[in-house]
């Protein structure tokens, strides 16, 4: 136990399409090199905001139920849904608040803004630094590995269907060269219209 | 600015990781018509320097200036706190400050937070009074009163040097002259002393500045 | 700064005792830059923003605008930089409606020095501080202790070292826009080229008296991806997936719901 980011395991994408964005997890839970569960979520619905946590699964837990309330309350003050890029500043401004007491999390927000249509992606690390993206975020113990994948996978203007096949192969071949991500794969496709496709991938379950 | 103490002791280690230095030479001293203060321009950050033409005599009211040493971010925020306190100190009382009030608002900043600055200042002002003053205040917070003060790193090489040459009374020139002759020996010997020499002279007539590059000041 | 909460310091540091590191902050390893010309300053940065050796993002702002009158580079940590120039701009803001005037330089360096001494360097910003007022064109570099510094050009940053080699040797006085301009952008691109933690593009932001800023996104784009020439896509159904636990769904809109649930109470 010597990085608490690392002892969970797991990690999340999410990519940029055609009037469509995906983000997608793997689905274990492990104590070090013990698998726990395999079908642990890492990705949490707010709205139209899909937000992924990748890291310690305390944090995770406990962050994603604290955006929950804070996403609540915009949403009954405002009297109106909150757009994808609001959602990342106030992940942002979570985290920063804990600047110096951090949670071990990493998330990513993926969304479409219901104004302009436009898809939206963004990462942070553990005290809120944002990243958007125009292609794609990643997130988790394979980073490294992600990177590469989607790097060499991704094209612009891909098509809902053909973001899910790019997304899903990039955190599957991402997750085979890292032992602690797994046990199964989570896939979300969000289009402007509004339509969510969840898919539950097969994967290898060592 | 009053910062808990965390240890009864000074914290005499070295600066916190990453801080700018002035590893400096500086100095004070008294002529016939006032003062004058003298420094390096170098301020480093480990082995870089980081600013080459840094002014490190500073003003904290018209007629009393300083010459900082230690941490910048340190003698920066002590310096503009004391030159708050003499501002306020003009409004309340209708008066203008002495050398010797600045010097006890250095002390006191300094003596009251020594477990978290790294501070060495030579506080040097004139007085209509009294003429020209210098006050040194190390890194523990104590004050000396004195015809000529030298700190910073490059002091050490100049202990002996301005001890044998400095003489009371001396007229503008000859000051000027001792300052620089000092200030070019300290700069000679210390690695983290160098740039230009900066000169600030106080006298009854106001203030005036004084810069030699090293083309100037460097003998060869 | 609306009072940083430290609910998980003890937690974190009895982990940190047990032998644990703290977590990887993104670091703008950076190199930035600023510059003075005859009717105004400039500001400069790369946009490479690292995570350890990982590239965490290519294409990265570094440039903030603090007022429509000033601006600031940062190097250091990055949401540091993010937050502490956020916040300064909302202050300048408030400052600036209060006493009905455009904010100046110095007002800004001064605050952003004492919240950065007020941390001790904890709050790891670096900036270079660039803009015009009443009082002329300003340019100061501020560390993240709180110490700062004046000068005619300025560089910051991992980079900075690379920059400064081509600021020490091509900087003149009077120096026009244009001139400027190119000498600024040749510094970033010695950071670029020299530096590993800087790269990317190189970004510019011209700011001059009496007329509204200029940021250049982009002004330089040396490092641009090649066009594949061919690509990897899957053919649709490549991937399996189980039909089970697979679901179609709708995004209801809160604003949806809100006027259905208005119109039962409507009086008719």
């Amino acid at each position: 136990m010597s990085n608490p980011s690392e002892i969970n395991g797991g990690s999340a994408v999410a990519m940029i399409g055609k009037d469509c964005v995906a983000i997608a997890c793997d689905l274990r839970l492990g104590l070090q090199s013990v698998t726990v569960s395999g079908d642990f979520e890492k990705i949490f619905q707010y709205g139209g905001n899909f937000v992924a946590f990748t890291g310690l699964a305390t944090d995770v837990q406990t962050v994603s139920t604290e955006l929950r309330q804070k996403h609540a309350l915009y949403e009954m003050v405002e009297e109106r849904s909150m757009e994808p890029n609001t959602a990342a500043h106030l992940v942002s401004s979570m985290l920063y608040s804990r600047r110096f007491a951090p949670w071990f999390v990493g998330p990513l927000v993926a969304g479409i803004n219901s104004t302009t249509g436009e898809p939206y992606v963004c990462s942070f690390d553990s005290i809120g630094s944002m990243d958007v993206s125009h292609d794609f975020v990643v997130t988790g113990t394979a980073t490294n590995q992600l990177y590469g994948m989607a790097e060499s996978l991704y094209e612009k203007d891909m098509s809902p269907e053909q973001l899910f096949e790019t997304i899903s192969q990039t955190l599957l071949c991402a997750a085979d060269r890292d032992a602690i991500t797994g046990s199964g794969g989570l896939v979300y496709v969000i289009e402007k219209n509004g339509k969510v496709t969840k898919k539950l991938l097969k994967s290898r379950q060592d | 600015m009053s910062i808990v103490s965390q240890s009864p002791y000074v914290d005499m280690k070295a600066l916190k990781k990453g801080e700018v230095n002035l590893g400096t030479s500086i100095m004070a001293i008294k002529f016939k018509d006032g003062v004058i203060l003298g420094a390096d321009s170098r301020t480093s950050m480990g082995a870089m320097v980081a600013n080459r033409v840094t002014d490190k005599l500073t003003k904290v009211h018209d007629n009393i200036w300083c010459c900082r040493s230690g941490s910048a971010a340190d003698t920066q925020a002590v310096s503009e706190y004391v030159r708050l306190y003499l501002d306020q100190y003009k409004i309340n009382y209708g008066r203008e400050p002495t050398p010797k009030t600045a010097a006890a608002l250095f002390r006191k900043l300094c003596y009251e937070n020594k477990n978290v600055l790294t501070a060495g200042i030579i506080c040097a002002g004139f007085d209509e009074k009294t003429g020209g003053e210098i006050y040194s205040i190390p890194i523990g917070g104590s004050v000396h009163k004195q015809d000529y003060a030298i700190a910073g790193s490059g002091s050490s090489y100049i202990y002996g040097l301005c001890n044998t040459h400095y003489k009371q009374e001396m007229s503008q020139d000859e000051a000027v002259e001792f300052v620089k002759m000092s200030l070019t020996q300290a700069i000679r010997w210390d690695g983290s002393s160098g740039g230009c020499i900066r000169m600030v002279i106080l006298t009854k007539n106001g203030v005036e500045r004084l810069l030699f590059t090293p083309q100037e000041y460097q003998l060869n | 700064m609306a009072g940083l909460s430290f609910d998980n310091y003890r937690r974190n540091k009895s982990l940190e005792a047990s032998g644990v590191l703290p977590p990887k902050t993104t670091s703008t390893g950076t190199t930035i830059v600023g510059c003075k010309f005859n009717g105004g300053v400039i500001l400069s940065a790369d946009t490479r923003a690292t995570a350890g050796m990982v590239v965490a993002d290519k294409n990265c702002l570094k440039l903030h605008r603090l007022a429509p009158n000033i601006w600031c580079a940062g190097a250091g940590t990055a949401s540091d930089n993010d937050k502490v120039t956020e916040l300064e701009s909302s202050q300048l803001e408030i400052h600036s409606q209060w006493t009905g005037r455009a904010p100046r330089v110095v007002t800004a360096l001064t605050h952003l020095k004492q919240h950065l001494f007020k941390y001790q360097g904890h709050v790891g910003a670096y900036l270079i501080i660039a803009g015009v007022d009443v009082t002329g064109s300003h340019l100061f570099s501020l560390h993240a202790h709180g110490s700062t510094d004046v000068g005619p050009y300025l560089a910051l940053g991992s980079g900075s070292m690379a920059a400064l080699s081509v600021l020490e040797s091509k900087w003149k006085e009077d120096l026009t826009k244009e001139e400027a301009m190119e000498l600024c952008s040749e510094a970033i691109m010695a950071g670029v080229f020299n530096d590993l933690a800087s790269g990317s593009n190189v970004d510019l932001c011209v700011i001059e008296k009496g007329k509204p800023s200029r940021l250049h996104r982009g002004y330089k784009q040396p490092n641009q991806r090649l066009q594949k020439q061919r690509n990897y896509n899957f053919d649709i159904g490549t991937t399996s997936y189980f039909e089970a636990g697979s679901e179609v769904f709708y995004i209801s809109k809160q604003s949806d719901l809100e006027t259905s649930a208005m119109e039962v109470d409507q009086v008719s």
